[in-house]
């Protein structure tokens, strides 16, 4: 693991230098608000998980200590937990299973394929969904991901197979493979 | 780690082709950083690309999912919030230095005071000796006088 790109703008926040806020702000805004949508289906929640989570940053800036993760990914697992809270609060069943209700049907063709996606993507379980967002969308390598999701290599592997399965099948469709 | 991984897994064949293109879809650039060398030159072959082409078929769909830039308002409020915690936070912090200094001046003091205790010799004896008042009777001063009067 190389240097930590984010190290010197955390200790800058710490310090209480305001430019480094705003840097940090635009660097990770646009990233966590795209793990809480697609985490959680609505973007008005998804505002409030990144609002928390920066709450976090500017609590722990000059405490924060390079160490074995990197502060991306230490700023992923925050903002999941968030999104993890909401989940439970909605009662949504959090594990790597399939939910028992949850149907692989093909979703029907609405016109707006990026709703469709994000239809699939609240249908498939959550741990399944949270593989997917950080390899596929947030462009986190296998490692990197596998250390927000605390499991791991061969078992992220498992979680995006089992959950580009389940999409499949919902917006493609059996046997086309 | 990722090397053992590569280790573990030996040469690339369609069989692992396979399993990685089902975890991390078609683009070689989110495959595990060690395995991409091998993977892309089996890419080349044509059981590789007709995998890489299913995959690719999910992968098209999934970039059709976009979210919206953060919007002006939510980029203000974070900023915004983050002044006022960052100071509250440094008032926290200098209030506790204050605290810790004082604490350790106390200490200080305290073990200042023990260290004087025991290691200085009972001085009550030595101040009667000292003083010209003083007789193997008592205190013969002029207050003693007065009090039997």
């Amino acid at each position: 693991m190389g240097p930590d790109p984010d190290e010197e703008l955390v200790r800058r926040i710490g310090a209480g230098d305001q430019a480094a806020v705003q840097a940090m702000v635009a660097r990770k805004l646009p990233r966590l608000l795209s793990l809480a949508t697609r985490m959680l289906g609505d973007s008005a929640e998804a505002e409030d998980v990144a609002q928390e989570t920066f709450v976090r940053i500017w609590r722990h800036a000059s405490s924060w200590r390079h160490g074995h993760a990197r502060f991306d990914t230490w700023v992923h697992r925050v903002a999941l937990n968030l999104c993890y809270d909401r989940l439970r609060r909605r009662r949504e069943w959090v594990t790597d299973e399939l939910p028992e209700a949850a149907d692989e049907a093909p979703l029907p063709d609405a016109g707006d394929e990026g709703r469709r996606v994000s239809q699939a993507l609240q249908r498939i379980a959550p741990r399944q969904r949270e593989a997917i967002v950080l390899v596929y969308y947030q462009e986190m390598s296998n490692i990197e991901a596998a250390g927000a999701m605390q499991v791991s290599v061969d078992a992220l592997e498992s979680l995006l197979a089992r959950g580009r399965r389940s999409l499949q099948a919902m917006l493609i469709g059996d046997g086309d493979d | 780690m990722a090397d053992e991984r590569k280790a573990a897994h030996g040469p690339m064949n369609a069989q692992r082709f396979a399993a990685l293109a089902d975890a991390y879809g078609s683009a070689l650039h989110r495959w595990p950083r060690a395995e991409q060398a091998a993977a892309t030159l089996f890419a080349e072959s044509e059981e590789g690309r007709a995998i890489l082409a299913t995959a690719r078929r999910l992968d098209v769909i999934l970039d059709r999912h976009h979210v919206e830039a953060p919007s002006r308002t939510l980029h203000g409020e974070i900023v915004a919030r983050a002044t006022t915690q960052l100071s509250q936070g440094r008032r926290r912090r200098f209030w506790w230095l204050g605290f810790g200094l004082a604490g350790v001046g106390l200490a200080g003091a305290l073990a200042g005071l023990a260290l004087v205790t025991v290691v200085t010799p009972d001085a009550a004896s030595d101040h009667y000796v000292m003083d010209a008042n003083a007789t193997s009777f008592g205190d013969a001063g002029p207050d003693a006088d007065t009090e039997d009067l």
